[in-house]
């Protein structure tokens, strides 16, 4: 079974003496080949659902399969290895790391595996190229636009070729042209390479690329269109 | 290795200041090593250079010159016997000289005055002239830093406050005692000026200051309790009793024992700020799947590579310093000493980078998401 499946997940975080559900019974399915958006106000608890699909926390009841691996029982080791191959995390722009360049940036994710193959490198630069950053293999993040930049974290996210692809603000900090040339990106890669992916965003001008737009509302997710 | 070499290529200035202090603070490892090891050696080169196995002093003496009066006759009667192999008399004192041959200069050097047996295993070898000779018993060796000072083959030194002429043969090199350089001398020479005033050899047969025995598992709780007035020491006890060596080298030990643990807090701190600063970084490369193991491993090599870089500069520079030192100062690189110390500097250096890199583990993969909320 592929794509990202949770059901049922809830997750309380203690605060002070009273617990809050920042999650509450929220059940959601992305099969590959899916691009589907969540939206909704500050605190409404969708970084909180995106940390769980993309195995950073792990849900205080229910379900979360991934890929078709149950990620409730992983330690951190595994959760941190599981990251790696199975989950492509699309950051915002100053995420990447300031002193490699863009091809480097990408060959990173390969090391953090093991031995780098002349295999990942073409793939690195096949997916630069794609995105319009063939000419750019060389420079740093200081030398490239906010635009540029969100592309080659784009780029890093579908390096390890994983199956799910997870985009957590993506436009922030972009003006609405580059914003929506980013967005087309996400969406023209997912659909080339099959993948189940989720975009977390409060910019609803990038509604019209995605297949499914669902709305969180103090933790309770509700499917808009 | 990957992110370390690129993180310092990207960022030199930052990463030549640190290393520029761990290259100042080995510089002065290396110096300070320098320097103790010149000092030890002008204090007790010339008992370093003994290749003594066991050593009689008198009977509460500590192994100190200064304190020590044996009968030489002890030598004869222990050769061959508790497995000693060889005895040799050796005779110390501190005298004051000067050179006939130079009537114009009128200073004066002190000097230690060592009296042999000629021919047993504690005479040095010569690097210039002859060795001491059996039958002129006023032949002397000189250190050859006497030689700065103006002595020469075939000059005559007068002792002071005696009427004992020297005359030197030969040169030694190497060869000090008490930070003073050493004449060798005939033994009988030697107790004729020491025990010149009567009662003075205390009523001993043949007065000797110490007996230096050579052979493999001498048996030393033997020879004590055979023997009155006499105690054993080791080698390194001799040394040890040398005046000022215990001071001297421990002085130098404590400076650089300081000095290991400021460059690994040095390190650790800095590295430790580096973290904090990068905790951003980290967090994403967490995120992206990085195990605590990668990164950690990034900032040791880091450290490894950073270190030893600075750690050989800073070995280049104490050789260039060593060439502008002046000839008199006491400072003698050992090269097997000086790598020693850089060995354990870059342990050290490692381990402070090891404890600062162990704060990445509490850094959370979360702080990369959600941010903009």
């Amino acid at each position: 079974m592929t794509g990202l499946q949770l059901r049922n997940v809830t997750k309380s975080f203690k605060e002070g003496d009273t617990t809050v559900d920042a999650l509450k019974n929220v059940s959601l399915s992305v099969e590959a080949g899916d691009f589907i958006a969540i939206i909704g106000p500050s605190g409404s608890g969708k970084s909180t659902l995106l940390s769980i699909a993309g195995a950073l926390l792990q849900p205080s009841k229910g379900e979360v399969s991934i890929n078709g691996k149950n990620i409730e029982k992983m330690n951190e080791k595994e959760l941190s290895s599981f990251r790696l191959t199975d989950i492509g995390f699309i950051l915002q722009t100053s995420n990447l790391i300031p002193y490699l360049n863009v091809l480097d940036q990408l060959i990173l994710v390969c090391k953090m595996k093991g031995k780098v193959t002349s295999k990942d490198i073409d793939l690195a630069k096949t997916l630069l190229k794609d995105l319009g950053l063939g000419e750019k293999l060389n420079k740093f993040p200081d030398e490239l636009s906010g635009g540029e930049r969100q592309r080659v974290a784009i780029a890093r996210a579908f390096v390890n070729n994983s199956n799910i692809i997870l985009a957590d603000e993506p436009t922030a900090s972009l003006d609405s042209n580059r914003a929506f040339e980013v967005v087309k990106q996400i969406r023209k890669e997912v659909k080339e390479r099959n993948k189940a992916a989720v975009m977390v965003t409060h910019d609803e001008r990038m509604l019209e690329f995605c297949d499914k737009v669902y709305r969180m509302a103090d933790g309770v997710l509700t499917l808009e269109k | 290795m990957f992110l370390a070499l690129k993180e310092m290529r990207h960022s030199k200035t930052r990463f030549l200041m640190i290393g520029a202090i761990i290259m100042l603070i080995g510089w002065l490892v290396f110096i300070l090593s320098g320097l103790g090891n010149g000092l030890s050696s002008l204090a007790a080169a010339t008992m370093k250079n003994i290749d003594g196995d066991l050593f009689i002093y008198e009977e509460g003496s500590e192994a100190a010159m200064m304190k020590t009066k044996v009968s030489g006759s002890i030598a004869d009667d222990i050769v061959g016997k508790y497995n000693v192999e060889q005895a040799a008399n050796f005779g110390q004192s501190t005298i004051i000289v000067h050179n006939e041959n130079v009537p114009d200069v009128k200073e004066k050097n002190d000097v230690t005055f060592i009296g042999i047996e000629p021919g047993k295993f504690i005479e040095p070898t010569v690097i210039e002239g002859q060795q001491l000779d059996p039958n002129d018993k006023f032949g002397v060796l000189i250190d050859e830093s006497l030689q700065e000072k103006g002595y020469d083959i075939g000059d005559t030194i007068v002792v002071t406050s005696s009427n004992l002429k020297l005359k030197v043969i030969g040169f030694t090199k190497g060869e000090t005692f008490n930070h003073l350089p050493t004449i060798f001398g005939h033994i009988a020479t030697w107790q004729s000026y020491a025990f010149a005033a009567p009662g003075s050899d205390n009523g001993l047969e043949y007065p000797v200051s110490m007996i230096a025995l050579q052979g493999n598992d001498i048996e030393a709780e033997k020879i004590q309790k055979d023997f009155d007035l006499i105690e054993t020491f080791s080698k390194s006890e001799a040394v040890m009793g040398m005046p000022g060596y215990k001071e001297e080298s421990a002085t130098i030990y404590m400076m650089l024992a300081f000095l290991f643990v400021i460059s690994a807090i040095i390190i650790a701190v800095f590295f430790y700020v580096f973290i904090l600063q990068k905790t951003q970084q980290f967090g994403v490369m967490k995120a992206i799947g990085a195990s605590d193991r990668f990164i950690k491993n990034s900032i040791i090599s880091q450290v490894f590579f950073l270190s030893s870089v600075s750690i050989i500069a800073g070995i280049g520079l104490t050789y260039l310093t060593a060439l502008a030192l002046p000839e008199e100062m006491p400072f003698n690189l050992d090269f097997k000493i000086v790598l020693l110390y850089a060995v354990i500097l870059l342990i050290v250096s490692v381990l402070g980078s090891v404890i600062s890199a162990r704060r990445v583990t509490k850094i959370d993969p979360l702080t990369a998401i959600g941010r903009v909320e």
